[in-house]
Order: C-alpha cells, then sequence, then structure tokens
C-alpha cells in the first residue's frame, strides 16, 4: 500500500463517509452522530474486518515502522472505526419497532460472521448484501409505508400496518435526496474497505516469490 | 543510495501532509457535528469568526434599528438576519430577540410562538456574548441586557395566577 492511500486518500475517504453519513438533508439540515450501539457494531464490524484479513492493522501499525507511519496507521484505524460506527446509524431507522429489528438484525448478522470466520473476498461480499439490503428496506421499503401522499394501496397498507403494529412501524418523511446520499455514502465505504490494506495481497505475493524461486524441471 | 533518500524524504512528507489534512479535516467534522449549522452562510460565517474575520453588514443593521425603532418588527428581523446571516454576532440576536418580544408582546396576552423564538434568539446572543455577559446602552431602550430580556420572554411564557390579576393590562411594554 502506498503511503499517499494510507495518509491521504483511505483517512479523507472514511472521513467523508462519516460526514455524509450523518447528514440528515430536510428543511433545516441536521447532522447525527453515530448512537452508543452504531458504536459497538462498529467495533464488531473491526473485529470482523480483522479476524477475515480484509484489515490487517499490523501492516499500518508495528514496531519496525517510523513513528510517523505509525501515527498515519492510528489515524486509519479510527477513521475506520468512527465511518463504521456512521454507516450503522445511517442504516438504522430513527424510531420505532424497525430501529429495534435493524438493530438486532446488524448484531446478529456480525457475530454470525464472526463465528463463521469467513475470508476476505467472502466479507466484502457479505457486507455489500447486508449494507445493500438495508439501505432497499430503510430509503425504499420503510419510506414507501411512511409516505402520506403515496397512492390507494400504500394508504391501505398504511393503515393495515398501522393497526398491527400499534403505529410502530412508520417512520419521519425523510427528504428526497437522503436516498441518493445514502446510496453514495454506502459506495464510498464499501470502497473504502475494499482499499484497506489486507492479507490477501501479502499472501499472493509470497505464492509469486515461491514460484520464481522453483527451478525448472 | 540518493534516489532512495529521495523516496524516503518524499514518504515523509507525504504522511506528514495527510496527517495535517486528516487532522484539519476531522476538526472540521468535528465542528460541524458540535455546532450543527443549518445554512451554508452559518458554516462559512462560523469559520470565519473561529479566525477573527466574521463582521456584521452594518447598513443592514442600522436599517434593522431603524425598523425596530419605529415598530416594524418583521422588518427589523429582517434586516438584522441580512447583517448577519451566520448568527455569529451576539447583539444582532439581541435585537432580533428583542423585536420577537416586542412584536409577541400583548396587553391582555403575549404570543407564545414569537415569544418562543425570541427566547431561543436570546438564548443564542448570550452563548455568543463574552461570558454570557450582554449590556447594550441605549438611550431610550427599557430592555438594557441580554438576562432582563431573557426574563421577561420567560415571564411571558409561564402561566401563573398573577396572569389573572386586571391591573397586568396597565403593565408597560419594555
Amino acid at each position: 500500500m502506498t503511503a499517499a492511500r494510507e495518509a491521504i486518500h483511505l483517512p479523507v475517504l472514511l472521513l467523508t463517509v462519516t460526514l455524509l453519513g450523518g447528514l440528515r438533508p430536510g428543511s433545516a439540515v441536521v447532522l447525527a452522530p453515530p448512537s452508543l450501539f452504531a458504536l459497538i457494531l462498529a467495533v464488531l464490524l473491526v473485529g470482523v474486518l480483522v479476524q477475515s484479513g480484509a484489515f490487517v492493522p499490523l501492516r499500518v501499525m508495528n514496531a519496525s515502522r517510523p513513528a510517523l507511519a505509525n501515527v498515519n496507521g492510528g489515524v486509519l484505524v479510527a477513521a475506520l472505526l468512527v465511518a463504521s460506527a456512521q454507516m450503522f446509524s445511517l442504516l438504522t431507522p430513527d424510531a420505532g419497532l424497525p430501529r429495534v429489528l435493524f438493530s438486532i438484525y446488524f448484531l446478529v448478522l456480525l457475530i454470525n460472521t464472526m463465528a463463521a470466520s469467513p475470508d476476505r473476498v467472502r466479507v466484502l461480499r457479505s457486507l455489500a448484501v447486508t449494507f445493500g439490503a438495508a439501505f432497499v428496506l430503510k430509503f425504499i421499503v420503510l419510506d414507501a409505508l411512511s409516505d402520506p401522499a403515496g397512492g390507494r394501496l400504500t394508504r391501505l397498507l398504511q393503515v393495515l400496518f398501522e393497526g398491527v403494529t400499534l403505529g410502530a412501524v412508520t417512520q419521519d418523511i425523510q427528504h428526497p435526496a437522503a436516498g441518493y446520499l445514502a446510496f453514495v455514502v454506502i459506495v464510498m465505504f464499501l470502497v473504502a474497505v475494499a482499499l484497506l490494506p489486507s492479507a490477501q495481497r501479502s499472501a499472493s505475493r509470497a505464492i509469486i516469490v515461491r514460484e520464481a524461486d522453483v527451478p525448472e524441471a | 543510495m540518493a534516489s532512495r533518500t529521495m523516496k524516503s524524504m518524499n514518504e515523509t512528507v507525504v504522511r506528514a501532509a495527510g496527517l495535517g489534512i486528516t487532522i484539519v479535516y476531522a476538526a472540521l467534522i468535528a465542528w460541524l457535528f458540535v455546532r450543527q449549522p443549518a445554512t451554508f452562510a452559518e458554516v462559512t460565517g462560523g469559520l470565519s469568526s473561529a479566525i477573527g474575520a466574521y463582521r456584521v453588514e452594518q447598513q443592514a443593521f442600522e436599517d434593522g434599528l431603524r425598523y425596530f425603532r419605529n415598530d416594524q418588527f418583521s422588518e427589523a428581523r429582517a434586516a438584522f438576519e441580512r447583517a448577519d446571516p451566520a448568527r455569529r454576532d451576539a447583539l444582532t440576536q439581541f435585537y432580533i430577540g428583542y423585536a420577537f418580544y416586542r412584536e409577541g408582546w400583548g396587553r391582555f396576552y403575549s404570543d407564545d410562538q414569537l415569544f418562543r423564538a425570541g427566547l431561543e434568539t436570546v438564548n443564542r446572543a448570550i452563548a455568543l456574548a463574552p461570558n454570557g455577559r450582554l449590556v447594550v446602552e441605549e438611550p431610550g431602550q427599557e430592555i438594557r441586557t441580554a438576562d432582563e430580556l431573557k426574563a421577561e420572554l420567560e415571564r411571558g411564557l409561564k402561566v401563573e395566577a398573577s396572569d389573572l390579576d386586571p391591573t397586568r393590562v396597565l403593565r408597560p411594554r419594555k
């Protein structure tokens, strides 16, 4: 990994995720910090990334590196943690039953992924699917169910859900730009995670060296 | 050897620059989350006031004062908002709060909505004033401190037994 990627590109990308992930567009723009539970989920996610080899902290922080490089590595780890927390905060509905269900969904999924201990590629795929599914549920399905300006079928479904769940499903109406913004943030986060210093690259390099060393028969 | 030293120096420069950029960017994000600016003007005003470069637009402020003295409170607030778009000047915020008070004040009852807006504004003025103390020495003006204005607004929002006192209608507007 180049110094520029470690010291500039990745931290800036992750901090941008933190900023845009907290942005709630509306009549008054609000910047929402991540919740405490989102921080816990973020720690679990970083744990999953480390376990799978998608992120190797030793490649950015170890005793053989200069102090400045280690500080860069520390900043990268901190930025990853905060951006992860902001991602969970962004994808969790703001209130009601969906908030509880989404929180449990993320927690169980992360613990399950840890128990399965998949490799880097599988974790990245799983993360894309998890975040994608949460995005669809929050910004498309829940939004449609909460939209008072919807058609007859939507209103009928709303009444049904309101009655069954005692009004615990519907959410505050979001600004039309919120979904687009969330999509961009998810893509940025997944790109940043894919660019993290991983175990796979060093391993593949080691294999190439070994192959070169084998004498021809 | 020389190229290796050059490469190492370049890497150090990149790392130092990256650290600087990241710290500044993170500080900006933290500031945005703490301050919660609602408009772009508030962002730029907040940043310029952080380095002491923020100034209210004097002409708009004078217009606001003139409207305020003529009891044209909506016009006064519009002019004051124009003078201090970032809401960073304690004096301007005080006058916006004062305009809310005067417009909302009534002999029989006060307008709670305007009083609430006034209270929010005067609280902002107090937060912006050095040590929270704001004194406005203006001849002919009854309320001269932000604390007095805040107390008047809070009194107007409270429902008390004294509200039923008939002599209350004789009290003057400050």
